[in-house]
C-alpha cells in the first residue's frame, strides 16, 4: 500500500452505539472523472489520535478492476473529512 | 500509604517540532522531521526569524534554540524550516494533560509543554512510579505520537532536574538520596532558577559545579546575591516543596506585548499607530483580568539592537484603551531618539481591581463614555473575531490594527518564573 492521503467524498452511516459506517466513496482521477469504490468490507477499525488530532481509520476492501484490494480511509473527527490514506 | 509525597515532571522533548512532526505524519507525509535536520522558526521576511524547536540532528549542527534563522542556515543550509502553529500545539497539548488526567487528579499544567503529576497514593492503582512512569511514556508514544521526558522525585524541583538528565524518550529519577551523586556534578547553570547573569555572578564567586553552590555558605550568597542567593542555595540542596496547583495561581503582576516590525519605522505617526495596535491587545487583556494600572511603560530596540525603555506612573488607574495609548505616546515622544525603531512594546504594571476607583479632579470628562465604548468593542470582537472592528487611523496603512499574542493566547497556560 503506498500512502496518498486524497479527500474522498462518502456516504456512510451512523449506528446507534457505533461512530460512521462508511458505504461507499468518490475520488477524482488526475483527469477529472470520477470513481466511484463500493467498500465491499470493513476488515478493522481503530482510533487514533495522533497529535491530539483524532481519527477514526477503517481498514477496507473492495473489488476494484476485478483485484481485490485493500485500502485505509480515515474520518477527521474535528474536521468531519474523509481522506483516502492510503491504497 | 506513603507521606512522602511522588511527584512526575513530563516535558514534551522538543515540543512544537515533535508536535508539527506527528501531525505531518497522520496528513500522509513520509518524511518525519524529527529525524532530518528542521526546526520551527519563525518567518525571516517579516524578520520574526528566530529557533523555536529543533529537531535532534539538528542540535549536532550546534543550532541553539533562540538563535537568528539566519545563523541557523548558516550552520546547516539544508535546514528545513517550518513555521509555528499554536492552534495544534495546544490541541497537542490538551490531549496530553487529557491522558495524564487518567493517572491522578492533581495535574499542574507549567507551560504548555510541560506538566507536574503529583503521583503521591497512586501506586495502589498503577504500580510503582517507575514502572508508571515508563507506562505512561509509552502511551504518549504510541497513542499521541511524539515522545517525552519523565522526571520522578518527591518535589517539583527535583523532578524537574531530573526530566532534563538525558533526552529524548527517557525516565530518570532523582530522589533526595540521589542528589550527591546524580545532580552535583552539573554545572551550575544547569540549576533552575540559575539564569545567564547568576550563573557568571557565581562563577566570579568560584561556583561552577552544582555540588559549589550546595556546599557554600548561604549568608555568603545572601551577601552577594540578596534572598535569590537563599532560595538557589535551597534548590542546589533539593529543598523546595510548592504543592502540584491545578491552575496556575500565581497572580498577574503586570500585562505587556511588543512586536518586532517588518520594516524599519522611521516616523512619530506609524510608530504612533503600532502603539496603539499594541496597546489594543494589552488593554483588552488589562480588562479581561478585571484590573487597571497605575505604570505605564514602553520599550523601543533600535535598528542597531540598542534597547531602552520608558515609563510613568499616572495619577489615577485606568483600563481605557484611549487613556493608556495616549500615555503611551506621550512617553514614546519623549524617550525616542529619532533612530530607525525595530520592535516596541508596551507594557503596564501596578495592577489593582477595577472595581471601584478613586476619582480625580482632573479626569477626563468622558470616562463613562469610553468605558461603554470598550466594553462593546472588547464584546464584538471576543463574538465575532478580533479583527471586526478596528480603528479607521489603520485604513490603507498596511498595518496590522491588532498586534501582539497569538490569537488563542488566553487559554495558553502562562509560564511563570516560580515553580
Amino acid at each position: 500500500m503506498k500512502v496518498i492521503m486524497k479527500n474522498i467524498d462518502v456516504i456512510a452511516w451512523f449506528e446507534q452505539t457505533k461512530g460512521p459506517i462508511p458505504l461507499k466513496f468518490r475520488i477524482k482521477n488526475k483527469d477529472e472523472s470520477q470513481t466511484i469504490i463500493k467498500i465491499d468490507k470493513i476488515c478493522f477499525q481503530k482510533k487514533e489520535k495522533l497529535a491530539g488530532n483524532p481519527m477514526i481509520i477503517f481498514t477496507c476492501q473492495s473489488l476494484i478492476n476485478n483485484v481485490l484490494t485493500k485500502y485505509e480511509i480515515r474520518y477527521e473527527i474535528n474536521t468531519c473529512k474523509w481522506y483516502l490514506y492510503k491504497i | 500509604m506513603t507521606n512522602k509525597p511522588i511527584i512526575m515532571h513530563i516535558d514534551v522533548n522538543s515540543a512544537f517540532l515533535s508536535w508539527e512532526a506527528c501531525y505531518r505524519l497522520q496528513q500522509g507525509d513520509l518524511l518525519d522531521l524529527r529525524t532530518i535536520p528542521s526546526i520551527v522558526g519563525g518567518n525571516p521576511d517579516t524578520r520574526r526569524g528566530i529557533v523555536l524547536a529543533k529537531s535532534v540532528p539538528a542540535k549536532e549542527f550546534n543550532i541553539k534554540t533562540g538563535e537568528s534563522l539566519y545563523s541557523a542556515l548558516q550552520k546547516c543550509p539544508t535546514l528545513t524550516i517550518v513555521a509555528p502553529r499554536f492552534d495544534l500545539y495546544l490541541k497537542c497539548s490538551n490531549s496530553l494533560i487529557k491522558l495524564l488526567e487518567e493517572y491522578s487528579p492533581s495535574i499542574q499544567r507549567y507551560s504548555i509543554d510541560e506538566c507536574f503529576l503529583d503521583y503521591t497514593n497512586m501506586e495502589q492503582h498503577f504500580g510503582d512510579p517507575l514502572s508508571a512512569a515508563h507506562k505512561i511514556k509509552e502511551r504518549i508514544k504510541n497513542e499521541l505520537g511524539f515522545t517525552v521526558n519523565i522526571g520522578i522525585s518527591n518535589n517539583k524541583l527535583l523532578a524537574k532536574m531530573a526530566s532534563d538528565f538525558q533526552k529524548p524518550d527517557a525516565v530518570h529519577t532523582l530522589y533526595p538520596h540521589e542528589i550527591k551523586e546524580k545532580m552535583w556534578p552539573l554545572p551550575v547553570g544547569d540549576l533552575f532558577m540559575v539564569g545567564r547573569a547568576t550563573k557568571s555572578k557565581l562563577h566570579k564567586l568560584g561556583i561552577f559545579t552544582i555540588k559549589d553552590l550546595a556546599t557554600a555558605d548561604p549568608k555568603f550568597l545572601q551577601k552577594h546575591l540578596k534572598s535569590h542567593g537563599i532560595l538557589i542555595w535551597n534548590l542546589a540542596n533539593g529543598i523546595e516543596n510548592s504543592p502540584v496547583i491545578e491552575e496556575n495561581s500565581t497572580p498577574i503582576k503586570g500585562i505587556g506585548n511588543s512586536t518586532t516590525i517588518p520594516f524599519d519605522v522611521t516616523d512619530r505617526k506609524t510608530a504612533h499607530l503600532i502603539l496603539l495596535s499594541l496597546v489594543e491587545t494589552v488593554s483588552m487583556r488589562l480588562r479581561n483580568e478585571k484590573a487597571c494600572t497605575r505604570l505605564v511603560s514602553i520599550s523601543i530596540r533600535t535598528n542597531e539592537f540598542n534597547n531602552y525603555s520608558h515609563q510613568k506612573k499616572l495619577t489615577t488607574p485606568t483600563d481605557c484603551t484611549n487613556h493608556i495609548f495616549m500615555h503611551a505616546c506621550q512617553l514614546f515622544n519623549e524617550a525616542w531618539k529619532k533612530e530607525p525603531i525595530r520592535k516596541l512594546g508596551v507594557r503596564v504594571s501596578e495592577l489593582s481591581n477595577n472595581n471601584f476607583s478613586q476619582v480625580s479632579l482632573f479626569d477626563s470628562i468622558d470616562t463613562e463614555k469610553q468605558k461603554s465604548i470598550d466594553k462593546t468593542i472588547d464584546e464584538l470582537r471576543l463574538r465575532y473575531g478580533s479583527h471586526t472592528v478596528f480603528r479607521a487611523s489603520f485604513l490603507q496603512s498596511n498595518l496590522k490594527a491588532i498586534t501582539g499574542g497569538v490569537s488563542i493566547e488566553e487559554e495558553l497556560p502562562i509560564i511563570s518564573g516560580k515553580l
